[in-house]
C-alpha cells in the first residue's frame, strides 16, 4: 500500500510541467470517451505504455492493473450475461427467466464488454500517470492556478499527507485488537464486518482527536488570518512548457472533431461490424498517435533545456 | 513580555476551573520550565498564551493575559502567531504538508509574505535547527525527533519572540529527546528566545532552566529558581508525584539521615563534587539477589530471524529463553528490533527463519487468538486500545474473544475493575477518562483474561512520574504472583528500579543479556543517573554497579 504513492523520481516525465501532463491526460480521457472503435482504444492503451515506461512507474502501474483486470473480468461477464442484444448467439439457456426471457450469450455482448474494458484500462492507466508522476503539492498548486478555492484544495492535500499515518494507525490498532483475542479470519460476511468494528471505531476516534490537534497547530501558524495567501512554490512556464501544453491539448481537440464528424465510431449491436478503419480514419489514427507520442520527445527536450 | 493577572478559566460544561487565579510575569529571554501532575493545568496555561484559549477552546474566562503588549482575549491565535510559537506534543499532528520545505513555508504563506522573504526565512530556519539535509524529504519518512525539529523550524520561521513547547519529547526516544532539549537550550542562549517548556522528565532539563514553575490543580504552587524549589519544596513535589531526579532524591534522603550536603546538584558533575565527602569511606557491599529465578522457560526463541516484506532484516539469529516469574526489560536504540522481537511472542509476527515457542507450543501451530489466553500485550498509547462505549464493555470484549462463559465474564470483570480502582467508572466512556485512568482501563482489558505473560511496549513513554510508579508497582505485584513481565522500554531509571534482567538489542542482534546490575552499570548511554554518579566513587571502594537511590543508601554506613 505504501509503494502505491507518488515518489520523487528524476525521469523526464516527472520533470514535465504538471500542466503539460494534465493537458495530455485530459486529451487521452477525451479520446477514450469519444472513440468507440476497438482499434482506436487499443492504440490509446498502447500509447500510454511508453510514458509509463519512461516515468519508471512500471511496477506501480502493474499493481493497479492487477486490480483493474478483475474489474474488467466482471464487466465482460456481467455484460455477457445480462445483455441479450446481438445476433450471433453462442449459447442459449434451456430455461426461461420471468420478465427477462431466455438468457442468451451473444458474441456482440462479449465484444462490447471487451471494448469497454479496454476503455477502462486506458482511463485507469492515465490516472496512474497522474498519481505517480505529479507531486501532490504540484497538483494542489495546479488546482489553485485553475481557480479552485484554496480551502477545498487544502483538504485534498491534507488527506494525502495523512494517508501514511492512517495506514500505520490501522496496522497498530489491528495488532492490538488481535492481541486481545479478536478473530479476524473466518466466519461469514456479517462476522467479518462486526469483528472489524472495534478497529474502525478506535481508528475513527483517533482520527478525530488528530483532526482537532491538527487544527490547533494550523491556527497557531496563522492559518486563515485572511489577508490573502502567497505560495512559496510556483509552477514556472518556459517556452518549452507552453509548446508542450499546446501539443498535449491538440489530440483532445482532434478527438472532439472526430466525434463531431463521426470518425472512429463503431457499431457493436445488433450485429458487429468488421473491425477495420476507413481511409480517412487511417490518417486520423496516425495523426492521433504522433500527437500523443510527441509528449515524450518534448519531455526530453525540456530536460535538455533545463540542464543547459 | 508575558503578563498574566488573575487568570481563571473553565472549559465548557465543566464545573471545576482548570486554571484558578493565576498571576505570572515572564521576562524576555527567560527559560521557564513548567511541571506538575497531569491535569494540573500546564497545557491549558500554555494555550492561554497564544490565544487558543479562549478563541479555539471556548469556556468561561476571567482575568487578563498580555503577551508582547497584546491582549490575548482580543487578539486571535492567528494574529499572535508572529509573537508566540507553539510546539505540540505529538509531532505527527502538527505537520500538515508533504515535504519539509513546504511545511516550513506554510505559516509564512498564510501571512502572505512575498516569495523572496519566504525563501530567506526558510533558509534561516533550516540552518538554525541544523536540518538543511532534510529540506526535500517527505514528512512521513522522518523520525519522530526529526519531525519535532521540523515543527520547531516551521514555527521559528514566523520569528516569534516566545517559544512554547508542550511536552515536546514525550513521543521521542532518549537520544532524540536529548538532542531536542539541547537545541531548545541553544535557541534560548544564542537567539535570546523566551522559552516556556512543559516537561515531566526533569533530569534532562533542570540544568538549562532559569526558573521552575509547578502547577497543581490549576494553581501555581511553586515559582522560582530551580535549585531553591528542588530543596525547599522537595516534600510537596514528591507528594504531587513530580519526577524529582534520582540524584536529588538521594541528596534529600541523605539529609534526612543527618548527613549535611552543601547545595542541590542539577548535573551529574555537580553531584560528584557535592557528594564526594558523603561517599568517602563508604565501602558497603551491594546485596542483591542474583537475578536468576528457577522457573520453567515460558518463551523461547531459537535462531530467530525476521525480515519485513520490504526487505529489511529486523532480527538476526536471536536465541533466548524467558522463564516463569521473570521481569525482563528489552532495551535498545530505535529500530533495533525490540518491538519486532516481542511481536513474535504472541504470533503477531511469524519467524522468517528459526522458531519461537510459548509455553512449549510452537507459535506457527497456534493462532493469535489462542495465544491471547496466555500472552497479554499492552501497547504504548491507551487510545489505540479503547473503542467501546463503556469501561465494562471494553473489558468484556476481551473476555468474549477469549471465550469465557457469561458468569465467568461477570466475575472476572468485577475482579479486574476492583483491582484497578475502576468500579466507579464502569459505565463511563473510556476515551473521556484522564490519561492515567485510560492506561488502567487498557491494562485491565488485557489482564482480565489473566495471561501468564504480559508484554508491554513502551508503556511509560510520555507518562508522568506518579502514574509511572503506580503502573510499575502494579507490574511488580503481578510478577510476584508468578507471572512473567516483558517490558520494552527506553526508560533506564524505571528498568533499573523494577526489572530483574535486561536484554540489550542492537541492529537486530542480542548484544548483552543478563542481570540488570551487570548490563546497566558502566554503560555509557544506558546507565541510570545514580550509576553515573557513583562510578566516580569507585576509587573509595564503592561498588560500581549501584543503580538506584536505595542501593546507594545501602552501601553508605
Amino acid at each position: 500500500m505504501r509503494s502505491l504513492r507518488y515518489q520523487d523520481k528524476e525521469t523526464p516525465v516527472h520533470k514535465l510541467n504538471p500542466f503539460s501532463k494534465l493537458a495530455w491526460i485530459g486529451s487521452v480521457l477525451i479520446l477514450a470517451l469519444i472513440l468507440d472503435n476497438p482499434l482506436f482504444l487499443l492504440a490509446l492503451f498502447l500509447l500510454v505504455l511508453p510514458i509509463i515506461k519512461v516515468a519508471g512507474i512500471w511496477k506501480e502501474w502493474l499493481s493497479t492493473m492487477k486490480f483493474s483486470l478483475f474489474m474488467c473480468l466482471a464487466i465482460i461477464l456481467i455484460n455477457a450475461l445480462v445483455s441479450s442484444r446481438g445476433s450471433h448467439i453462442l449459447f442459449e439457456a434451456p430455461f426461461r427467466i420471468p420478465v427477462m426471457g431466455i438468457p442468451v450469450i451473444t458474441l456482440e455482448a462479449i465484444l462490447y464488454g471487451v471494448a469497454m474494458s479496454l476503455r477502462l484500462l486506458v482511463i485507469i492507466s492515465v490516472f496512474a500517470v497522474l498519481t505517480f508522476t505529479i507531486h501532490p503539492d504540484d497538483m494542489m498548486l495546479a488546482m489553485i492556478k485553475m481557480k479552485l478555492p484554496y480551502k477545498s484544495v487544502l483538504v485534498i492535500s491534507l488527506s494525502t499527507r495523512f494517508i501514511p499515518t492512517l495506514v500505520d494507525d490501522t496496522q497498530r490498532i489491528t495488532d492490538i485488537q488481535r492481541s486481545r483475542g479478536l478473530e479476524l479470519d473466518g466466519g461469514g460476511l456479517a462476522h467479518r464486518i462486526k469483528s472489524r468494528s472495534s478497529i474502525v471505531i478506535a481508528l475513527l476516534s483517533n482520527s478525530l482527536d488528530r483532526a482537532v490537534q491538527v487544527a490547533e497547530a494550523m491556527e497557531s501558524r496563522a492559518f486563515g488570518i485572511g489577508r490573502g495567501r502567497t505560495f512559496y512554490k510556483d509552477i514556472k512556464f518556459t517556452i518549452t512548457d507552453i509548446t508542450t501544453v499546446v501539443f498535449a491539448l491538440l489530440p483532445g481537440v482532434l478527438g472532439i472533431v472526430m466525434g463531431i464528424y463521426g470518425y472512429g465510431q463503431y457499431q457493436y449491436y445488433p450485429t458487429f461490424e468488421r473491425i477495420s478503419l476507413n481511409g480517412p480514419e487511417w490518417y486520423l489514427l496516425a495523426l492521433m498517435t504522433s500527437l500523443l507520442f510527441a509528449i515524450l520527445p518534448l519531455a526530453y527536450i525540456k530536460r535538455r533545456v533545463n540542464l543547459d | 513580555m508575558i503578563r498574566i493577572e488573575n487568570l481563571t478559566f473553565y472549559y465548557n460544561g465543566v464545573t471545576q476551573p482548570v486554571l484558578k487565579e493565576i498571576n505570572l510575569e515572564v521576562n524576555s529571554g527567560e527559560f521557564v520550565l513548567v511541571t506538575g501532575p497531569s491535569g494540573g493545568g500546564k497545557s491549558s496555561l500554555c494555550r492561554c498564551l497564544n490565544g487558543l484559549i479562549p478563541h479555539f477552546y471556548g469556556g468561561k474566562i476571567a482575568g487578563r493575559v498580555e503577551v508582547g503588549g497584546l491582549d490575548t482575549f482580543k487578539h486571535s491565535t492567528k494574529e499572535l502567531a508572529t509573537r508566540v510559537g507553539m510546539v505540540f506534543q505529538d509531532p505527527e499532528n502538527q505537520l500538515v504538508c508533504l515535504d519539509v520545505e513546504r511545511e516550513i513555508a506554510f505559516g509564512l504563506e498564510n501571512l502572505a509574505f512575498p516569495r523572496e522573504l519566504i525563501a530567506k526565512r526558510l533558509e534561516e530556519s533550516l540552518d538554525t535547527l541544523g536540518i538543511s539535509s532534510l529540506r526535500y524529504r517527505q514528512v512521513h519518512e522522518l523520525s519522530g525527533g526529526e519531525k519535532q525539529k521540523v515543527a520547531i523550524a516551521s514555527v521559528l520561521a514566523l520569528h516569534p519572540s516566545i517559544l512554547i513547547l508542550d511536552e515536546p519529547t514525550s513521543e521521542l526516544d532518549p537520544k532524540g529527546a536529548e538532542e531536542l532539549l539541547s537545541l531548545v537550550m541553544r535557541l534560548n542562549d544564542e537567539l535570546g528566545l523566551t522559552i516556556i517548556l512543559i516537561e515531566h522528565r526533569l533530569d534532562r532539563v533542570l540544568q538549562y532552566a532559569d526558573r521552575l514553575i509547578v502547577l497543581n490543580r490549576g494553581a501555581i504552587t511553586a515559582d522560582g529558581k530551580v535549585r531553591d524549589i528542588m530543596s525547599s519544596c522537595y516534600q510537596e513535589l514528591l507528594q504531587m508525584g513530580v519526577g524529582v531526579p534520582p540524584m536529588i532524591r538521594l541528596v534529600q534522603r541523605l539529609r534526612d539521615k543527618g548527613i549535611s550536603i552543601e547545595g542541590t546538584p542539577l548535573t551529574v558533575k555537580e553531584g560528584r563534587a557535592m557528594l564526594d565527602k558523603a561517599f568517602h569511606g563508604a565501602s558497603g557491599r551491594l546485596t542483591h539477589s542474583s537475578g536468576s529465578i528457577d522457573g520453567k522457560p515460558l518463551v523461547e526463541t531459537k535462531r530467530l530471524w525476521y525480515a519485513y516484506p520490504i526487505g529489511l532484516t529486523a532480527l538476526k539469529n536471536v536465541s533466548l529463553s524467558i522463564d516463569e516469574g521473570e521481569f525482563v526489560a528489552i532495551m535498545g536504540r530505535n529500530a533495533s528490533g525490540k518491538t519486532t522481537l516481542v511481536k513474535h511472542f504472541n504470533r503477531l509476527l511469524i519467524p522468517t527463519k528459526g522458531r519461537v515457542s510459548v509455553d512449549g507450543v510452537d507459535t506457527r501451530g497456534a493462532t493469535i487468538a489462542k495465544l491471547a489466553r496466555k500472552v497479554g500485550f499492552v501497547f504504548q498509547n491507551p487510545n489505540d486500545h479503547l473503542f467501546a462505549n463503556t469501561v465494562d464493555d471494553e473489558i468484556t470484549f476481551t473476555l468474549k474473544n477469549l471465550g469465557f462463559s457469561s458468569s465467568e465474564m461477570e466475575s472476572r470483570t468485577n475482579e479486574v475493575l476492583a483491582k484497578f480502582n475502576l468500579i466507579k467508572y464502569r459505565n463511563h466512556y473510556p476515551r473521556s477518562l484522564s490519561g492515567g485512568e485510560k492506561q488502567r482501563v487498557a491494562l485491565a482489558s488485557v489482564l482480565a483474561g489473566q495471561p501468564k505473560i504480559l508484554i508491554l511496549d513502551e508503556p511509560t513513554r510520555g507518562m508522568e512520574y506518579r502514574l509511572k510508579s503506580e503502573l510499575m508497582s502494579f507490574l511488580d505485584e503481578y510478577r510476584q504472583q508468578g507471572n512473567t513481565v516483558i517490558l520494552v522500554s527506553h526508560d533506564v531509571e524505571i528498568v533499573a528500579e523494577y526489572a530483574s534482567r535486561v536484554i540489550l538489542l542492537s541492529e537486530g542482534k542480542v548484544v548483552v543479556d543478563g542481570e540488570k546490575h551487570e548490563v546497566l552499570s558502566r554503560a555509557l548511554l544506558f546507565s541510570p543517573q545514580i550509576n553515573r554518579l557513583t562510578q566516580a566513587f569507585e576509587r573509595y571502594g564503592v561498588p560500581n554497579n549501584i543503580l538506584t537511590v536505595d542501593e546507594a543508601l545501602d552501601v553508605l554506613p
